[in-house]
């Protein structure tokens, strides 16, 4: 961890695409769009971008041929939503050891029109011995998910309930975003009688599946001081991994390395968890949401459940979280959408759903590798 | 030929001692020369010393239910006669963990933390899946 590197570089532009079913793009289109949004986002041209990163679309030359780009930095990463933290955080290293001076991210999804599953015999989740599991029925993130919340269930007492806390506080943000693909708020009968997919969770405990793009353009904050949007710093970034036994769920719901990430992450930012003034949490599942909570320490070990439900992670609570709809109701971009989200508040630019005076916000996501990113208002 | 239509484990030939063992009821895990833990699945390297140096050894199948949970959607349509149906996560006493089925025990019983023994259910002339059932 390096203190030295807070502040330095920011966000100057974002861009997003449609999202739902666009099935007459493809993941470069749908990259391609996002990019164009971005660019126009800040007011800089395909010819001032000179690092690449690319996420979950097919081929990075291909993406650069088709757009014109020749940049001095290039690399691309697997299409799992931990990835987008970890590209974020490249960025920042790349520019900050002057590798590059304006890196584009570009992610393109496509996989509601592909007919992607996440469970079956295409399941490839966790560390890729999955097929070992299938002769016993077990497939799916979903379920590995639903193993960890009930082991949560029976060591602390944390109710379904809980997690419809979760669900109905996105919902609700959704219904004050006109991007959101699920906008009908639902009340905590209607979560109860929604079918069970894995049991403990339900189908409004899983995220979306749906197509879309989502575009950053990083730079230096020098130079994001002279473009178009005001600059959402990188004030802290941070990341752990916890790659052995990870076929199977953590004993500590992922505790040790979100502690980790915690104290780099808020030494590197100058600001504790008492500080954010909006989360945005990975949310592939609503228990990631309690974990989370748990690692980074906004509420004791064990206590998440109740921690949530009263309401506080809904806007004009304490602790406004996934102010977007996050992945469960806006749009399963993988992380990405919530880190532009994360820029949009510190912006002010979030209208209904606006946090007032959001100047730190902060970014999480819970799986075999940790990352969290906090984004300020203000450079220092 | 079985018209067993579910999915069978990969042959992996790494791995064949492990399901040469379930067709003849015994539990088989790879265990380290240099640091004497166990493992699976086989490994070239043991996953906590990285020594090269392995055995194949009959274990007691005994274990305790780390966790579980119920499907209701069937991923395979193999499956869909069996939906709802309970995955169960259990951790070996010699530390290895596997996913798997209970069999012998109402639903309603199954805890975490309950000791379980293994149960092995040959399901074609080839393949025995290795099972639990409650221990005792």
């Amino acid at each position: 961890m390096n203190r030295d590197l807070a502040g330095r570089v920011a966000v100057a532009g974002v861009g997003t695409t449609r999202y739902g079913k666009l099935p007459e793009y493809d993941a470069y289109d749908l990259g391609v769009w996002a990019l164009k949004a971005a660019l126009d986002d800040c007011g800089l041209g395909f010819e001032d971008i000179d690092g690449l990163i690319i996420n979950r679309i097919p081929d990075y030359q291909r993406f650069g041929e088709i757009t014109g780009i020749n940049p001095r930095y290039t690399t691309i990463t697997p299409g799992q939503g931990r990835f987008s933290g970890i590209c974020i955080q490249t960025a920042v290293a790349v520019i900050a050891a002057g590798l590059a001076e304006t890196v584009a991210l570009v992610y393109g999804n496509n996989g509601r029109s592909a007919g992607d599953r996440y469970g079956g015999a295409s399941d490839a989740y966790g560390s890729g011995g999955a097929g070992l599991w299938f002769p016993y029925g077990m497939t799916s993130p979903g379920a590995f998910h639903a193993l960890m919340m009930r082991r949560h269930m029976e060591q602390y007492g944390t109710t379904t309930d809980q997690l419809g806390a979760i669900a109905m506080a996105f919902r609700g943000h959704a219904a004050l975003n006109p991007d959101a693909v699920m906008r009908t708020p639902f009340t905590l009968e209607e979560y109860r009688a929604a079918r069970f997919i894995c049991e403990p969770l339900r189908l409004l405990d899983y995220c979306l599946i749906n197509d879309g793009g989502v575009a950053m353009i990083l730079t230096t904050a020098e130079r994001a001081r002279d473009l178009r949007r005001p600059p959402a710093y990188v004030r802290g970034f941070a990341q752990a991994a916890e790659f052995a036994g990870s076929t199977f769920p953590p004993a500590d719901f992922w505790r040790g390395p979100m502690q980790k990430v915690a104290n780099d992450v808020y030494a590197m930012a100058g600001a504790g968890p008492g500080d954010m003034d909006a989360l945005m949490i990975y949310d592939n599942f609503t228990p990631t949401v309690l974990f989370s909570l748990e690692g980074f320490g906004f509420c004791p070990v064990g206590e998440s459940g109740p921690f949530v439900a009263d309401g506080k992670l809904a806007l004009g609570g304490s602790l406004p979280t996934n102010t977007s709809g996050g992945h469960l109701s806006e749009s399963y971009m993988q992380g990405w959408a919530l880190n532009v989200e994360a820029v949009r508040q510190v912006r002010g630019e979030c209208g209904p759903r606006q946090v007032a005076d959001a100047a730190l916000v902060q970014y999480m996501t819970a799986a075999p590798v940790i990352t969290s990113i906090i984004y300020g208002r203000d450079p220092q | 030929m079985s018209d067993y239509a579910k999915p069978l484990p990969p042959d992996d030939p790494a791995n064949r001692p492990f399901w040469d063992g379930a067709k003849r009821g015994v539990l088989m895990l790879q265990r380290c020369l240099d640091c004497g833990r166990h493992r699976f699945p086989a490994a070239r390297y043991c996953t906590q010393c990285r020594g090269e140096r392995s055995e194949w050894v009959a274990t007691s199948g005994a274990g305790v239910v780390e966790s579980y949970c119920t499907f209701h959607r069937a991923y395979w349509p193999a499956f869909a006669r069996d939906v709802p149906y309970d995955v169960v996560q259990v951790r070996l006493d010699e530390g290895v963990r596997l996913f798997s089925n209970l069999v012998g025990v109402p639903r309603e019983r199954i805890r975490t933390g309950m000791r379980v023994r293994a149960s092995f259910d040959p399901v074609t002339p080839a393949v025995t899946l290795v099972k639990f059932a409650p221990a005792g």
